[in-house]
């Protein structure tokens, strides 16, 4: 909890943070400074969450955006597979497709 | 040719519909093809006869488009116009005269892919400046994936062209050469 209550009375605003792994308390202090320092983190706090919603948000629209076209090109994909199969071509292990060679009867 | 996949549930009877639908059996089927399964050519050759069902993904395309349209043109309703025009165009170019089915649904997914990434290069230098480096990566590799079905779907159909003179699929009952 950011604010702290002292044995001698009154509350004190705190702020913690990380430095080099360890975690700090700062202490901003106590009556109208710590509240006017409680509303500037709010106010960050707040800021941050809309700018990570927003960020999510983002994010969904351009994978419904993505996700179509992806599907598209996997399944385009798989019909010129076919395609070419279908045609007599067979695809090498290197990648590249050959005409299969048909073995030639012995009589 | 492996035997395990010549004998597997794929090789049963199904209908060249639900292997449209269902891309798990054709990827099967495709694979049995591609070990030598002489009998999964059929099946293969049937699918290629649904133009019709095929033809769905000329829809999908369209609404990935008209969707890319709304969002880059926003407002301006000359830049609405203007972008199906021209792809419309780029898509009557990159077909050719008389595209085989085949051919036309590459010609269309290389115009999405390739409006797809204009708009995610878009997007990315809009943001730029306000971006911070995890967003900025996260937007690369966007654009790196866009840029890569680009161009594999361009590479399709110049493989798809490349095959043009020994490749007649039969398609719609009618028997059509693929080349352009």
């Amino acid at each position: 909890m950011p604010w702290e209550s002292r044995e001698r009375g009154g509350i004190y605003y705190t702020r913690t943070r990380r430095e080099n792994g360890r975690v700090v308390r700062e202490y901003v202090g106590s009556g109208l400074l710590g509240h006017l320092a409680f509303l500037e983190d709010e106010r960050s706090r707040h800021e941050r969450e809309e700018r990570a919603a927003r960020w999510k948000e983002e994010q969904a629209d351009l994978d419904a955006l993505e996700a179509p076209v992806d599907e598209l090109s996997e399944a385009l994909d798989l019909l010129v597979r076919a395609a070419l199969l279908a045609s007599g071509y067979h695809q090498h292990r290197t990648g590249e497709w050959r005409l299969r060679r048909e073995p030639k009867k012995s009589q | 040719m492996s035997p395990k996949k010549a004998n597997s549930p794929a090789a049963d009877k199904v209908s060249a519909s639900d292997l449209i639908e269902n891309r798990g059996k054709l990827l099967a089927l495709i694979e049995r093809a591609q070990d030598g399964a002489k009998d999964a050519l059929p099946d293969l050759r049937k699918v290629l006869d649904e133009a019709p069902r095929i033809a769905r993904y000329i829809d999908l395309a369209r609404n990935v488009e008209r969707s890319m349209v709304e969002r880059m043109s926003g407002d301006d309703l000359f830049t609405r116009e203007a972008i199906p025009h021209n792809l419309k165009a780029m898509r009557k170019e990159i077909a050719g005269e008389n595209p085989s089915p085949l051919e036309r649904l590459l010609a269309e997914r290389i115009t999405v892919c390739w409006l797809e990434l204009q708009y995610f290069e878009a997007i990315y230098l809009q943001n730029l400046g306000d971006m911070t480096m995890t967003q900025s990566e996260y937007h690369q590799r966007r654009i790196d994936k866009a840029h890569r079905r680009y161009l594999s779907s361009i590479k399709a159909l110049a493989q798809i062209r490349k095959m043009a003179p020994s490749m007649q699929i039969n398609i719609a009952k009618k028997q059509i050469n693929t080349a352009g």
